[in-house]
């Protein structure tokens, strides 16, 4: 009865999001009974490794801590490599979750449904990664206060002219407003898991529904607040990628300053997101069950949006080239041809192959429709998109103007480790939260089935008529010559 | 916001509380309760019925406009708080720009106006539905609980001016009620 | 069978096809005529005036390329609008696709407009003159780009482009008008893809080419986005004037509805925030790196009247707009987007003025009978050809599958 497969290429009519016609009631049965059952023996797999990772990500931080920023591989002129390529790389997986639930909830998307909740809380625990590195890299972490505007015994305030206090504020704001975005969606879902519980379970998610009754005079204003705050969400999400991106475009630095950074960034970044979407989904879905709600039409219009994205960032790559070229300028010339001959020319072709080559197989309808060439095309983008941030800032900084400053960065262990560590702190997050949380967003699926329609309309029926009963430019003008 | 139980006259009766078995016998019922005169009245549905708002006759929403003046309020915070520290509470000379460069404020200033907007909307929201309130009489019904899963109901307030056991009951059976039940307070 | 609603919620339950072409006799059918009068008049006339010396003939070209520019940034707007709707499978934009697909069809015609500019390459651009060229190593360097034939070719080569997919796209739109088959909308939306590249590539060098190189020593990677986006926001309030215009008129008034103007003031708030986005991105790092060859740029267009000009463009291309668009009933509201469409045409044109202008009057902004003459030229020949676009197929897409879908769309 359940099909996998919704991809009829229909036009005259929407093809079911959800398939198999299931009730409201299954719905609800899909997404809150793995949460009544003790996890599986898949989740722990998934689940240990990740925490051991975390452990790492502890002991990394820690030993930063005690010895400081020299555990790094970071020298003189590259004072920015794993630190900074981390952050911008996880604040850019985050917003493929705002995109989804905010941007495409405005254009009136509705296969969306299926996959906001995760994606959502996949920005959440990617913010929180972010949001290390750059604490954690000041190399005096115990005065990072001082970025805060409160008055203090110094009388002294940030400097408001420098983007890294922009991106203080950008991604925190930009994580406080996703947190309020998860949880403000999760409400009705958490209502519904509550009156389904005993006990000391059903106390917690009655606390945590806010005593959500599905009252309409309620809905009405939270639908009005879900709108608002995808209206806000969405230049929000372009605004804190290109502020991440004004920390390199603000400078002088040839393959730094260049006034595409910011939409190219954006892209890259929604680009990255939704790869690790999908890189999370095609494992998910198949844990929970949920391939009839998670179909391979939400993942044919994943690739085609991670094709459109790919190719923005391709755009950018090109025409950053061609003006380095038109400028005239040398260093800015030679920073392109150093990226790619130069001695991070290995990392330069991983990230144009695995950016813009590998995704051109998106192209493919058979591609798209394969669960397992999605999985790697997936991975290989997230790989790609890490070595763009590793080049963009590595190649730039270790040969810029001066030829007897220039030197290599070789990432040390514990640089490595950081980022591994990193990958610990997000994946541990996403199995608790598949473990505690309803992780579709149930309310917004069960709106989108047929059977939730209240009142329909007929369209009017068009009539197409003959050739001869249509007016042709030249009878009409005949009709008024007459 | 009522935290643990909402603020309602003394009674013994709350009210009654009806199910339907679909969206679209819930539309038609909402007219007919509307279109009777009821007041102090409620739909409750497992996900928000497109078109449901207009036939309760609800009135649009305040809400973009908490929103709209708090996100004013995070713009005019950022450009001031920057504004003045850089100008006249810690001035420096950065690259030659001058103490009060608007265009380097422009990112906080916005960031802060959509966090603004962001509060605004969310705790707006939560103050005109009067969240968190915890406890409420409707628990109370057994029925009530497939309302967060699949199950679509109206109930009407004792308090209503127009409300009478007998009379409200039949008109909620005859508008299409499969379950009528009269909930203690 | 029931003749037409009065409800505008409630669309009627029949449209025939025929109800659906430019009607005998309807004052719309003189738009072509109308429009070649402008364009005698105002191309006439400013070739007439230009010619007559070298100041004037400077200032022709100029003011000619302003308002060839601005007419061909809508039309542009017009394939990208189709494009983007075929490759999303839009359904509630049906109903006014084809009036962007009359847009389009202008894009053939445009070509020619552009033609008397090519003789004024030596008036526009500094890297056309070899001696120029000799004495400046920048220019040098630019030379296997920068060089007459080369840019000729390119412009070529962008029209061919832009007619190519204008046609095609517009053919197969009016032969479904015929045929009602569901494979023509499955090949659009195929086509659309590499549409939408080959539309990237063309519209961003074609900026570089006509107005990044009127300064051949300034470059900026975004500019291609920023000519983009202005022609975005030109489109949709061109769109949305002509969809109430036809409402006004007694065309289509049971088919486009407060709906479907609503999502087209929708997307005219959204862009007039991207282009603001775009336009600032780029002011912003300038400003900051504070490099002298990237600021020269806005440093003419910050000093003397040019100062003003470019406030006027921040306040009225977007800060007015973005508050006037907020409200959910201005944007249903036919008066209330009619005027912010039409505020943001102005605003528009001053915008290409502005990107112009400054390379020939350093000094301030200079208004004169050229740039009006140019401008109501430019104007007429859109015009004419939008107006023949207009009359020779149905007003909207009435064989295209989703139709019934765009006609029932509601705003949630």
């Amino acid at each position: 009865m359940r099909g996998t497969h919704n991809e009829s290429d229909a036009v005259d009519h929407r093809p079911p999001l959800i398939l198999g016609g299931p009730s409201f009631h299954d719905v609800t049965e899909a997404v809150a009974s793995p949460l009544e059952r003790p996890p599986t023996r898949g989740w722990w797999l998934y689940f240990l490794p990740s925490v051991g990772l975390l452990g790492l990500l502890g002991v990394a931080v820690g030993w930063l801590f005690f010895e400081g920023v020299g555990v790094w591989g970071l020298n003189n002129p590259v004072g920015w490599a794993f630190d900074i390529t981390n952050f911008v790389f996880w604040v850019g997986i985050g917003h493929a979750g705002t995109l989804i639930s905010a941007i495409l909830f405005l254009f009136r998307q509705k296969w969306r449904t299926s996959i906001n909740r995760s994606a959502e809380a996949m920005t959440i625990f990617a913010v929180m990664c972010a949001l290390i590195f750059p604490g954690i890299h000041v190399g005096r972490p115990w005065v990072a206060y001082w970025m805060a505007p409160v008055p203090n015994q110094m009388g002294m305030w940030p400097q408001f002219r420098s983007p890294l206090m922009w991106d203080v504020f950008a991604v925190s704001i930009y994580g406080t407003v996703s947190a309020l975005f998860w949880y403000v969606g999760m409400i009705p879902d958490l209502a519904t898991v509550r009156d389904r519980a005993h006990g000391r379970r059903r106390m917690i998610f009655a606390v945590l529904a806010l005593g959500w009754r599905g009252s309409m005079r309620h809905w009405h204003h939270y639908e009005k607040a879900y709108l608002i705050l995808a209206g806000l969400a969405t230049p929000l999400v372009l605004s804190v990628h290109s502020i991440v991106s004004m920390d390199f475009a603000t400078s002088q630095l040839p393959g730094w300053h260049t006034t595409i950074f910011p939409p190219y960034f954006v892209a890259g970044a929604i680009f990255s997101g939704f790869a690790m979407v999908v890189t999370l989904m095609v494992i998910t879905r198949r844990a929970f069950g949920l391939e009839h709600v998670i179909t391979m039409k939400h993942f044919d219009y994943m690739a085609k949006i991670m094709l459109v994205t790919g190719m923005m960032v391709g755009y950018a790559y090109a025409l950053e080239f061609f003006i380095a070229w038109y400028s005239g300028s040398a260093y800015e010339l030679f920073a392109f041809k150093n990226r790619a001959f130069g001695p991070y020319a290995w990392a330069y072709w991983t990230m144009v192959s695995c950016n813009v080559l590998l995704p051109q197989l998106f192209w493919f309808k058979k591609v798209r429709s394969s669960l397992t060439w999605l999985f790697a095309l997936s991975i290989f983008v997230n790989i790609g998109m890490w070595f763009e941030r590793f080049v963009i800032i590595v190649t730039s900084l270790h040969r810029d103007f001066l030829p007897a400053n220039w030197f290599m960065f070789t990432p040390t262990f514990w640089d490595v480790a950081t980022m591994l560590g990193s990958f610990g702190l997000f994946f541990t997050m996403f199995c608790l939260f598949v473990r505690f949380l309803p992780i579709v967003a149930t309310a917004e699926v069960k709106s989108v089935l047929p059977q939730a329609a209240a009142h329909a309309r007929t369209a009017p029926r068009v009539e197409l008529e003959d050739a001869d009963a249509l007016p042709s430019a030249s009878r009409l003008a005949r009709a008024e010559a007459e | 916001m009522a935290l643990l139980r909402p603020r309602l006259p003394p009674s013994e009766r709350f009210g009654a509380l009806a199910e339907f078995a679909t969206p679209a016998a819930l539309y038609r019922a909402c007219e007919g309760v509307r279109d009777a005169g009821y007041t102090r009245w409620d739909a409750h549905a497992p996900f928000p019925v497109h078109g449901l708002d207009r036939a309760m006759g609800l009135r649009a929403s305040r809400l973009p406009w908490i929103s709209l003046v708090l996100a004013l309020g995070g713009a005019a915070t950022g450009m001031g708080l920057q504004g003045w520290v850089s100008a006249i509470a810690y001035p420096l000379v950065i690259s030659g720009k001058p103490y009060f460069s608007w265009p380097a404020f422009v990112p906080v200033t916005f960031e802060l106006a959509v966090l603004g907007g962001a509060l605004g909307a969310v705790f707006g929201m939560l103050a005109l539905n009067q969240l968190p309130t915890l406890y409420h009489p409707l628990f109370g019904s057994a029925r009530f609980e497939r309302a967060s899963d699949d199950g679509f109901f109206i109930s009407i307030e004792s308090w209503d001016p127009r409300f009478d056991a007998e009379r409200t009951v039949e008109l909620l059976r005859r508008l299409g009620a499969t379950e009528v039940e009269l909930v203690a307070s | 069978m029931s003749g037409p609603s009065h409800d505008p919620a409630v669309p009627a339950a029949e449209l025939r096809a025929s109800a659906l072409w430019l009607p005998a006799g309807h004052p719309w059918r003189r738009l072509p005529g109308i429009g070649l009068a402008m364009a005698a008049a105002g191309l006439g006339g400013s070739l007439a005036f230009g010619l007559a010396d070298p100041a004037a003939r400077t200032q022709l070209w100029h003011s000619w390329l302003v308002g060839a520019l601005f007419v061909l940034s809508v039309a542009l707007g017009g394939l990208f609008f189709v494009l983007l709707q075929h490759a999303t499978q839009a359904g509630w934009s049906v109903v006014v696709r084809r009036l962007a697909e009359h847009a389009m069809a202008t894009l053939p015609f445009l070509a020619l407009l552009f033609v008397p500019l090519l003789f004024g390459l030596g008036d526009l651009f500094h890297w056309s003159h070899a001696d120029a060229v000799a004495g400046d190593p920048l220019l040098t360097h630019k030379r296997p780009y920068l060089n007459v034939p080369f840019f000729v070719l390119r412009t070529a080569a962008y029209f061919a482009v832009w007619s190519a997919l204008a046609i095609w796209f517009g053919r197969q739109s009016r032969l479904q008008d015929r045929s009602g088959e569901h494979e023509t909308t499955r090949r659009l939306r195929r086509a659309s893809a590499p549409g939408l590249l080959l539309f990237a590539l063309t519209v961003t060098f074609a900026a570089f080419d006509w107005l990044m190189s009127l300064d051949p020593h300034w470059y900026s990677t975004i500019f291609g986005v920023y000519f983009f986006s202005g022609s975005t926001v030109g489109i949709l309030a061109f769109l949305s004037l002509v969809a109430i215009a036809a409402r006004r008129a007694g065309l289509l008034s049971e088919v486009i509805s407060a709906e479907h103007l609503h999502d087209l003031g929708k997307l005219l708030f959204a862009f007039v925030a991207f282009w603001a986005y775009i336009g600032f991105s780029q002011f912003f790092l300038v400003w900051y790196g504070n490099l002298p060859e990237e600021t020269g740029f806005f440093a003419v267009r910050l000093s003397g009247s040019w100062r003003a000009a470019s406030i006027l463009l921040a306040v009225g291309h977007f800060v007015v707009p973005f508050f006037f668009l907020l409200p959910r009933t201005i944007k249903r509201h036919e008066g209330a987007l009619a005027a912010a469409s039409g505020w943001l045409l102005l605003m528009h044109l001053l915008d290409l003025h502005w990107l112009v202008m400054p390379n020939l009057h350093a000094a301030g902004i200079s208004l004169g009978l050229l740039d009006g003459a140019a401008l109501i030229g430019s104007v007429g020949a859109f015009l004419a050809a939008f107006g023949w676009s207009l009359r020779r197929s149905a007003l909207v897409p009435i064989g295209d599958p989703r139709l019934p879908e765009s006609l029932l769309f509601e705003n949630p």
